[in-house]
């Protein structure tokens, strides 16, 4: 039931662990915010999102339409590839994504 | 970080409703057994175990949905009337409600244990039976649909699509999210319909990330599924959203018209979805032309649209579907108007307050009294009154039915009477009587084993009751009403009664009294509530679980109540309860002794008088020509103060028995609000609790009834019986 948010000093690559869920998404939308505001271009690191729903991967989406900004998905943890696999969005989300060998 | 606390809200909010639904279900299967059971109740029984299947889903708890599903799949062939009730089958549906109850506790509490999945294994295995292929049913629906289909078809005319699976589109109103439901996990519980041949994600509607509210649903689904199922159970899927979204279900081959429709209806523009229903193959290309031309078509003519709807293209088990939905709905909404739901804490809190109030309130009152200003005095005494008027109302709503502690005895007397061998009833009355619902949770138990005793030694099996001219089944009675600031709850049966010379014998035998007590009928039945009465022979193992008569009586006095038997050898036995509404706040009689203060439950005093000159010597005085014991209380709690020339005597009565208080002062009523002692002042004797009066002082709070009973204790060591004290103390019913 927690989450964190870390950035590195230059707020150019953002770490997301634990929840991706309707218990985090405000928080975390106001970090991606802060550090679109620094910079124009920027990853997201989600290796560590040990659970996600709805409306994480609503705001996943919503992080593409940020106007003159790009905001691009990293390492998506098995639980993260579950979902957007289940949505079918890895073509909205446009990001590379790593398919495991079973 | 409170969002924690919203999940655990929700699922606190489950686990009620859980226990709600397992209760409706319990009722409805006793219901049958006595074969009063309606088609109404077979589908309430279905729906049941269907939304705890559901609900459990939705909180991940895997095993409740395991075994639910089988539970459910036997209540969905009672429903369609594919088999009825036997009492087999009866009994191992209670056994399986128990397990749901059991392994949602578990699930909630931390865990399934292995044991309990064992059991829900060996109960699958036991409802198999009225399943004959549980684990094929698919086959049996596949076999089904078809033939439905073709009727349906033939039925609506052509203009059918190719597709073979379901097409189901999904769009939500915006505060899903925030409601705690997740939209894709519905979806993915869909996998266990059929396989999800494709989903589509309209995210069409996607603001800009600055502009969005990340909590709020701005995204769609289509999703195909190739699936046996039909359409009850996928909608079934989306019940507990369906107040929050659009849904809508097209069948394989459905008709074009309603995809049609569909894209008429979509905001997105027919194009735009018609290209999502190729991508999830649910219309090809061609389909999806002709379509879009038809939709032109119909802008035309504007009406055709209207024509297919009501051209029979909608199957009539849809319709009743939302027809019962709908109602459901609507006598849901009946009941919000009607009740609200407030956590007791907070029920609680509002109580201590309102108590604090009372103090304060009649704080004031003193004040304003002594004042000696008639207008300060009128309206603090306005004040008071209203202060009184919201403390009866904040205590009313605590009130509950005492139907909630019955409830659960049918099921307890029809498992113990089948245990035992005996065919018993239990007739329940005065269920709603109400009364305060911390109450109402300690009375479950003192009850639940009076019952169990009542069924296990005072009923006798049939050959015994038939050969003494009785009906061969018995019957214990659970009986509930007010009197005068007390609820009195009855368990009566009409078994064998109570042999008093059987009871004094073994209470002599074990030293509990003396051979030559010479004790009233009452006072030995009393004798069963003595610790160390219950013997080995007595116990079997419903009545014999480490709670003897005693720890009932003890439970009963922790609630200031009282236990009477009231017994006729052959006739039967009433076990009579006798409690307070309240724990809370009572209204109390406010006497002093010495510098001290004391307050006497006001319910309990008759009257005042005056104590008689020069009887000092003696514990008795005459009243109306009755003797009437008294206590002088300056005694009993060693006050030293200076007494009064002129002591007064408050009557009070308790248990039809009568002793007189003496007092030097009687200040009058007051309100008082239950503070309990600590655990340090526990075996204070007599002393049931403190309270706060309006000056501030302290005042202990009375327990008459003990006081009576050590009056009563006194007297016979004084071995005065037969004189006139013991005769008044026998109890008025004796």
């Amino acid at each position: 039931m927690a989450w964190d948010i870390r950035t590195d000093a230059a707020q150019k690559t953002l770490w997301i662990a634990g929840e991706l869920t309707i218990f985090s998404v405000l928080d975390i939308r106001g970090r991606l915010l802060e550090a679109l505001s620094a910079a124009d271009d920027i990853e997201v690191d989600l290796g560590e999102v040990t659970e996600i729903d709805t409306a994480g991967l609503q705001l996943m989406l919503l992080a593409k339409r940020k106007a003159g900004k790009t905001v691009r998905f990293r390492h998506h943890s098995d639980e993260v590839m579950r979902l957007v696999d289940l949505a079918n969005v890895g073509h909205l989300l446009g990001d590379p994504l790593l398919i495991k060998a079973n | 970080m409170d969002t924690s606390g919203n999940f655990s809200q929700a699922l606190a909010t489950f686990a009620e409703e859980a226990r709600e639904l397992i209760a409706q279900m319990e009722e409805i299967l006793l219901r049958a057994e006595e074969g009063g059971c309606r088609d109404d109740d077979l589908h309430a029984l279905f729906r049941c175990a269907h939304t705890l299947k559901g609900s459990g889903g939705l909180f991940g708890l895997d095993e409740v949905v395991r075994f639910t599903h089988v539970v459910e799949n036997v209540l969905d062939r009672l429903r369609k009337g594919e088999i009825g009730f036997t009492s087999d089958l009866i009994t191992v549906l209670l056994e399986s409600q128990d397990q749901i109850d059991a392994i949602v506790h578990a699930s909630l509490d931390g865990g399934v244990g292995a044991e309990a999945v064992q059991r829900s294994d060996a109960l699958i295995d036991r409802l198999g039976a009225w399943v004959p292929h549980a684990h094929e049913d698919d086959d049996e629906a596949a076999a089904q649909v078809p033939a439905e289909q073709t009727e349906a078809v033939s039925a609506s005319g052509g203009g059918e699509i190719g597709s073979e699976h379901w097409h189901i589109s999904l769009r939500f109103s915006s505060d899903i999210l925030a409601d705690g439901m997740d939209p894709l996990s519905f979806i993915h519980y869909l996998s266990n319909y059929g396989e999800i041949v494709h989903v589509e994600t309209v995210a069409d509607h996607l603001p800009d990330l600055d502009a969005a509210d990340p909590e709020a649903c701005y995204l769609g689904f289509e999703v195909a599924l190739r699936s046996d199922a039909d359409k009850h159970e996928i909608e079934g899927v989306f019940d507990f959203i369906a107040e929050r979204a659009t849904i809508r279900i097209f069948p394989p081959h459905g008709k074009m018209e309603e995809f049609i429709r569909h894209i008429e209806s979509a905001p997105l523009g027919g194009q735009r979805l018609g290209e999502i229903l190729i991508a999830c193959g649910t219309l090809t290309a061609k389909e999806l032309e002709t379509a879009l031309n038809a939709q032109q078509a119909a802008e035309e003519s504007r009406r055709i649209g209207h024509i297919l709807v009501e051209n029979q293209s909608v199957h009539p088990a849809v319709v009743e579907a939302a027809a019962t939905r709908q109602r459901l709905h609507e006598e849901k909404r009946a009941g919000e108007a009607k009740s609200i739901k407030v956590p007791s804490d907070r029920l609680d809190a509002l109580i201590n307050r309102v108590g604090e109030l009372v103090i304060a309130g009649s704080g004031t009152y003193a004040q304003a009294s002594r004042a000696g200003l008639p207008e300060l005095h009128e309206s603090a005494s306005l004040l008071l009154s209203l202060v009184e008027d919201i403390r009866d109302m904040t205590l009313s709503l605590r009130m509950v039915p005492i139907g909630e502690v019955f409830s659960r005895f049918p099921r307890v007397v029809r498992d113990v009477s089948r245990e035992l061998g005996k065919d018993i009833e239990l007739v329940i009355t005065g269920a709603d009587a109400e009364l305060d619902k911390s109450m109402v949770e300690k009375l479950g138990d003192p009850l639940m084993h009076l019952i169990r005793n009542s069924m296990d030694h005072g009923i006798g099996s049939a050959e015994e009751r038939v050969a003494v001219g009785k009906p061969a089944h018995g019957t214990v009675g659970l009986n509930a009403y007010h009197e005068s600031g007390t609820i009195v709850v009855e368990v009566t049966d009409d078994g064998k009664g109570l042999d008093p010379a059987k009871i004094l014998a073994r209470a002599i035998d074990k030293g509990l009294v003396d051979a030559g007590a010479g004790l009233s009928e009452q006072e030995i039945f009393r004798l069963i509530l003595e610790p160390g009465f219950s013997t080995a022979e007595r116990i079997t193992n419903l009545s014999g679980r480490g709670v003897g008569m005693d720890v009932v009586r003890a439970n009963v006095e922790a609630m200031r109540g009282t236990l009477d038997i009231q017994s006729t050898l052959g006739r039967g036995t009433t076990m009579r309860l006798c409690l307070p509404l309240t724990l809370a706040i009572i209204d109390g009689f406010h006497v002093g002794v010495g510098a001290a203060h004391f307050i006497v439950p006001l319910d309990m005093v008759v009257e005042c008088v005056e104590l008689p000159e020069g009887i000092d010597s003696v514990d008795y005085m005459e009243l109306r020509d009755e003797a009437m014991p008294f206590v002088r209380l300056r005694e009993v709690f060693g006050e030293t103060g200076a007494p009064q020339v002129r002591p007064r005597v408050v009557v009070t009565r308790f248990g039809g028995r009568r002793v007189g208080l003496v007092v030097d002062r009687i200040h009058g009523k007051c309100q008082t609000v239950i503070k309990p002692l600590g655990p340090l002042f526990g075996n204070v004797p007599c002393v049931s609790g403190s309270t706060i009066l309006g000056s501030g002082e302290v005042a202990l709070i009375i327990d008459v009834a003990r006081l009576v009973h050590d009056v009563a204790g006194r007297e016979q060591q004084h071995s005065r019986k037969g004189g006139p004290v013991a005769a008044a103390l026998a109890p008025a019913a004796a």
